[in-house]
């Protein structure tokens, strides 16, 4: 399958992808928002659904919408202590303004379809370059502000008080989010693209020892469901998007059974 | 260092604080007893400026709370019954992350605050633990690597809210053990609060009782709140 083409872009794609999406997941998890994700897919949902309308890209679009919500999720919840709320609101609001926009332009379903699920083995060689350098902005961030999102992520009223900037960190995080699920939804798919910024550190949790071994065995765990799950989709015709999710939680169900083997991590309840 | 001048706080319409007024110099021991929800936590976190006061000013080394700046110059543990994290972190990351307010992005840790990091591992007996998950220390262990991680910047002031519940006796002997050494080689001015007086007897200079939003000396320590009526 390697010599396809096609192939090759789906599978750089997907392993690019599938590697950084678990180190911004780790923090979102850590801050106990692992729904965040699946708000900024459906806002995800509503840009693409404008761009069909409008005639842009829909990475454009998305991108555009997700940012613009990014800001205002941060702002929403700084000012009702709600963010629960907020992120309802997103829910709802995009997935019902997406339809609007995608039935109103006739013709989009398709795409909106491919979106939805993930159509990696469409991909240009471009929308390969340009899902490659939104991973490589993600990564370098989380490399540059590591320490900071570790320490607000552990307790942010400390964290606070050790002088860091939490409110700009938690917008710099949340973009972060947006600029994932952007640049995931066409090879995972909007559905389950957050699926693979929380599954692989779910699984990681169970073996690792420290913060830093969780996103290395996270990124690890994402990288390989990939390849496996593309794989696996090649030869046994399934979806793409779905099999990389699926072979990600079964490496879930193998580490959190070797954790109960081993008993190597007694987890106490916190 | 720290000065409250006619503070009032109150969540919504509910008062919690009023007409507080209390100064702490540099290297005192204070002690702050109170019942539950009396606001206790409330005034540290007046203190730090992580909420703003109603009415009055609250000023850390002189400068407004809400604009002071020099981070490393205090130190700050939570109320809280454990340390709990959804994802494994190690002792060592614990007590590293409270140097993140101070180093400049990408930057390594100096040799100097390598130093302090083993230096505060030691004082709170956490070397044999370091590479543990915190999650699975003690009760105890815990409240050290917390406290621990505020002491990393060599802060000249420490707040500790409610360090001992859920620690057992020992523990409680060790914590006490690990602050007298604080107080008596570093010179650090604390802060501290507790429904136990056996963590600071000996230790606290004053002893400060929060309750129907005032604050008063407890009998035997110096008065300390001018505007301390009620209905003030
Ligand atoms: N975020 C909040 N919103 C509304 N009321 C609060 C909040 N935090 C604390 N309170 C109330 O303020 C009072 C003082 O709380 P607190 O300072 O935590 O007391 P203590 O630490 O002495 O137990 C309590 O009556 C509590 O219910
Ligand atoms: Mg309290």
């Amino acid at each position: 399958m390697l010599e396809l083409e096609f192939m090759q872009r789906a599978l750089i794609a997907c392993t690019v992808i599938a590697a950084i999406a678990p180190l911004v997941g780790s923090f979102i998890v850590q801050r106990r928002q692992s729904l965040i994700g699946d708000g900024m897919g459906h806002m995800a949902f509503a840009g693409v659904g404008l761009a069909l309308l409008t005639g842009i890209h829909p990475l454009i679009g998305a991108l555009g919408l997700t940012v613009i919500a990014a800001v205002a999720l941060v702002r929403m919840s700084k000012r009702q202590g709600g963010g629960d709320l907020s992120l309802a609101l997103l829910f709802y609001g995009g997935i019902s303004a997406g339809f609007l926009f995608a039935a109103r332009s006739g013709g989009g379903q398709t795409a909106v379809v491919g979106l939805l699920f993930g159509s990696p083995l469409n991909l240009q060689w471009w929308e390969v370059a340009a899902i490659t350098a939104l991973a490589g902005v993600v990564l370098l961030i989380t490399a540059v502000v590591y320490r900071q999102l570790l320490a607000m992520a552990f307790d942010e009223a400390s964290a606070k008080v050790a002088g860091i900037p939490t409110q700009a960190l938690t917008l710099i995080l949340t973009l972060m989010v947006a600029l994932i699920v952007v640049a995931g939804m066409t090879t995972i798919g909007l559905l389950l693209i957050s699926a693979m910024m929380v599954v692989p550190i779910a699984a990681a949790t169970q073996i690792a020892g420290s913060y830093r071994a969780t996103l290395a065995i996270g990124s690890g765990i994402g990288a390989l469901s990939a390849v496996l799950g593309l794989t696996l989709s090649y030869y046994g015709d399934f979806a793409p998007g779905a099999a990389i999710v699926v072979v990600a939680i079964l490496c879930y169900l193998v580490t959190s059974t070797f954790a109960l083997l081993t008993g190597r991590y007694h987890r106490r309840r916190a | 260092m720290l000065e409250f001048e006619r503070v009032g706080f109150s969540y919504g319409r509910q008062p919690v604080l009023t007409g507080i007024s209390l100064t702490i110099a540099a290297g005192e021991f204070i002690a702050v007893v109170g019942p539950n929800g009396a606001g206790k936590t409330t005034l540290v976190r007046l203190a730090l400026g992580l909420i703003r006061p109603t009415d009055g000013a609250v000023r850390l080394f002189g400068t407004d709370s809400s604009r002071f700046r020099q981070w490393s110059s205090v130190g700050y543990v939570p109320q809280r019954a454990n340390a709990s994290s959804a994802l494994p972190i190690s002792v060592d990351e614990v007590v590293r992350s409270g140097l993140a307010g101070q180093l400049r992005p990408l930057a390594r840790v100096s040799s100097t605050q390598r130093e302090r990091i083993e230096h505060v591992l030691e004082v709170m007996g956490l070397q044999q633990v370091r590479r543990r998950r915190i999650t699975q220390l003690s009760g105890g262990q815990q409240q050290r690597a917390l406290i621990a991680r505020a002491l990393v910047t060599t802060p000249r002031l420490l707040f500790l809210d409610e360090p001992t519940t859920g620690v057992d006796a020992e523990a409680k002997t060790a914590l006490r053990a690990s602050l007298e050494h604080l107080v008596n080689i570093e010179g650090i001015a604390v802060v501290y609060i507790s429904h136990d007086p056996a963590g600071f007897a000996g230790l606290a200079q004053r002893v400060l009782e929060v309750r129907d939003g005032q604050v008063l000396p407890v009998s035997g320590s110096a008065p300390v709140s001018s505007a301390s009526h009620p209905g003030a």
